[in-house]
């Protein structure tokens, strides 16, 4: 199949199913048609964005349509994320929406809106991720926020409205910001490269990076990450984010925090790397450290001492986003290989929580967890799940976040960074106990009189089931072919910075599941890089004195 | 030299125009200043058009008259005259405070400007400064109103401000990429208006401050 007719079918399959959707609303098809009509939808666009994954896994960076669409080792990795994400949340949005529908929560009018935005802001995403196009990635993200405002304010409470609003005008606002700063990239580059037409593409201006203004540049990524930091919900432009996750419904809020997060996120690594290569990468780095630490700093505390569920969720993510922050902050091969890979692990952690998280509204009707007591004994394979899922979120072994988490640490040790790296550890353990004080006063206790025992069908607990295998299986023994994608993604991110890609393939060997020495366990694996690395610097600071 | 005059003091009228559209009291008229602010911009597309002789900008001059000056200001008037809440017209901030302020953020942008060095900029300082300023000025709008259709106009603002800087530091763009911009805010006009319509119809308040039931 030729690129572009690739790149045509990929964009069109979501767009086309949000049409689909739309019109079934329109025409007061029954219920089953329009499910029908999402379910196609999401399967065809998890077969065709792995087979671009594939695709780009085999034959290296893909360029087409006069450089407009353009997919590399760094994207592919969030469109695995996106195809897998959109159609697990899909299927379970079928059963979570049904439910809803059942309990007259929403109208069938209302399931087709939900539908038909759900594949429509996977478009938009998907729009981001695959765009070259430096304003047209600006612009892509902007019709993400337009596409799941919608989706935000569904139930049309007076809260959800409220959130909605927030988010829309937050959102906007601070996407502004990020105009202003592709303005000034795009700018200076139509001024000093030599062929002016070409200054909109991200993959041109990068060859022609050491052209361009400091000061301008300087300024640029000031604006870049306020304004995309304000979508990846960076402290303290993450104001909208706890409100928009809790007020949706959880399989949006699960595609929010996973994969809209992600986006604002790659196109942020999208401009750190070309400033990088303008201004040298302490500044940015610098500023992703700053904002990453706040971020971990204030979600932590703010994760301890809440009541509502889906809000501590929500501002785990924030959490989660600093600290892929801190770790493309602290950089080398190691940091932005666990920015990469906790970036991977978050998404399915989170999406299994929010998922969880919708369970339990089904079942309980509420998210406070002064009410919501004894899951694990109402309905205990979600409740086991959501329990696991919660650990695995506050970085315990065996599961895949312990993996990025240990390797961020690891990476602000070799960086030398030793007090950031206490400080880390400190605000992770409380995180932590926030999510152990959640399962203590949800999962644990008893079952209160009111609630029935007994799961929701299949469709609401096999998504959390595949999600739990998942996260077992990257903490264990990541595939071959996704330490591949990993791989690609962080020699992207280092951009041709040869002493850090050799270091890159030396990494490579001490992952649990590298080829030789399978049998070695995941523990010992990350003991052993842990062993390693503190000779390495021992070594190294050695060498300095 | 007098194209470059005459540019800056277009400039200087946006900032004037800008500091109408926060201060009248009701949305509808700001509308009609937003109209009135996106044709002095039209206007500075075209002195910039003929001052640096680039047609391209000419196609910008068109096709923001047709978004800015006539469908956005009539999407907004439509859609807001058909909701009022007297009790969240006005501001935060008086008007006087709210004109010291702007002279700030105008002075700041300034000497953020200032050291940016490229050659076709050595007359027009002023109005790099300016759009800057005009951004930020749409961001003082938003956080200093209560009525949530004003914070609409915030938004048109900090937009009109980007698009300024984009036609002054890279009109050679390709008018695709201005039509694609500018499609995008007419798309967000018009979800603000509808979850505006929405919140108005669910809650009968457009007070920004009655918006509160979700905090920490």
């Amino acid at each position: 199949m030729d690129t572009f007719t690739l790149f045509i079918i990929l964009l069109a399959i979501p767009l086309l199913t949000a049409l689909a959707a739309f019109t079934c609303q329109l025409l007061g098809t029954p219920r089953a048609v329009l499910t029908a009509v999402h379910s196609v939808g999401s399967t065809l666009l998890l077969l065709v964005s792995l087979f671009a994954v594939w695709t780009v896994y085999q034959q290296g960076e893909l360029l087409a349509g006069h450089n407009w669409l353009h997919l590399d080792g760094l994207s592919s990795l969030f469109l695995a994320i996106l195809g897998v994400i959109g159609f697990i949340t899909g299927i379970y949005s079928i059963g979570y929406m049904n439910h809803e529908l059942e309990e007259g929560e929403v109208s069938l009018k209302s399931l087709g809106t939900y539908y038909g935005f759900f594949h429509l802001f996977l478009f938009t995403m998907l729009l981001v991720i695959t765009s070259n196009n430096l304003i047209l990635m600006w612009a892509a993200i902007e019709a993400t926020t337009l596409s799941s405002a919608f989706l935000v304010g569904l139930y049309g409470q007076q809260s959800s409205l409220e959130a909605a609003w927030k988010y829309i005008i937050i959102c906007t606002v601070g996407v502004a910001f990020g105009l202003y700063g592709t303005v000034l990239v795009y700018a200076n580059a139509a001024n000093v490269m030599p062929n002016p037409g070409d200054a909109i593409f991200w993959s041109e201006v990068l060859k022609h990076a050491s052209l361009l203004d400091s000061s301008l540049m300087h300024l640029a990524f000031i604006f870049v990450l306020i304004g995309f930091g304000t979508k990846t919900g960076l402290f303290p432009m993450h104001a909208w984010l706890p409100d928009a996750h809790s007020e949706a419904p959880s399989p949006t809020s699960a595609l929010l925090s996973a994969v809209l997060l992600n986006c604002a996120l790659l196109v942020i690594i999208r401009y750190a790397i070309l400033i990088s290569a303008a201004i040298g990468p302490e500044f940015p780095q610098g500023l992703l450290l700053v904002f990453g630490l706040l971020s971990v700093a204030v979600a932590a505390f703010l994760i301890l001492v809440q009541r509502d569920m889906k809000r501590l969720l929500a501002y785990s993510s924030v959490e989660n986003m600093g600290l892929i922050a801190v770790a493309l902050g602290i950089g080398g091969p190691l940091g932005i290989f666990a920015a990469m890979l906790h970036t991977l692990n978050h998404s399915l952690g989170k999406t299994l929580l929010f998922c969880g998280s919708g369970n339990v509204l089904l079942k309980y009707g509420t998210r406070d967890m002064n009410a919501v007591k004894g899951l694990l004994r109402v309905a205990p394979l979600s409740g086991a799940l959501f329990a696991g899922g919660a650990l695995a979120l506050g970085g315990m072994p065996p599961f895949n976040l312990f993996l990025s988490e240990f390797m961020t640490v690891t990476a602000g040790i070799r960086a030398g960074h030793l007090w950031l790296v206490l400080l880390l550890l400190a605000l992770l353990t409380i995180v932590l106990a926030g999510l152990v004080r959640m399962i203590v006063m949800s999962v644990l206790g008893k079952q209160p009189d009111n609630v029935s025992k007994g799961e929701l069908g299949w469709q609401t607990t096999a998504p959390l089931a595949v999600l739990m295998v998942l996260m077992v299986l990257m903490g264990t023994h990541i595939p071959q072919p996704l330490q591949q994608l990993l791989k690609q993604a962080t020699t992207i991110v280092l951009n041709g910075d040869q002493a850090g890609i050799s270091e890159l393939h030396a990494l490579e060997q001490q992952l649990p599941g590298a080829t030789n020495g399978a049998e070695k366990t995941a523990l010992n694996t990350v003991l052993n890089t842990a062993t390693n690395t503190a000779s390495h610097s021992s070594a190294q600071e050695m060498s300095r004195e | 030299m007098t194209g470059t005059l005459l540019v800056n003091n277009l400039a200087g009228l946006m900032i004037v125009t800008s500091m109408m559209v926060i201060a009248a009291r009701k949305p509808t008229v700001s509308a009609g200043l937003y109209a009135l602010q996106s044709l002095v911009l039209v206007g500075i597309f075209l002195s910039l058009a003929s001052l640096f002789d680039a047609h391209e900008l000419y196609m910008w001059s068109i096709s923001a008259f047709i978004t800015k000056v006539v469908l956005v200001p009539l999407i907004m008037y439509r859609a807001f005259r058909k909701m009022a809440d007297p009790k969240a017209d006005g501001g935060v901030l008086s008007t006087a405070v709210l004109i010291m302020i702007a002279a700030i953020i105008v002075l700041i942008s300034y000497f953020a400007t200032k050291p940016v060095q490229l050659p076709m900029l050595t007359d027009l300082k002023p109005v790099l400064a300016v759009s800057l300023g005009h951004f930020l000025i749409g961001l003082l709008c938003i956080v200093s109103q209560r009525n949530i259709l004003k914070q609409v106009f915030g938004y048109c603002l900090m937009e009109n401000g980007a698009h300024l800087t984009l036609a002054l530091l890279a009109y050679k763009a390709p008018e695709l990429v201005e039509i694609g911009i500018a499609t995008d805010s007419i798309f967000a006009v018009i979800i603000m208006a509808l979850m505006a319509r929405r919140i108005y119809r669910t809650m009968n308040t457009l007070d920004v401050q009655k918006l509160i039931s979700l905090k920490g």
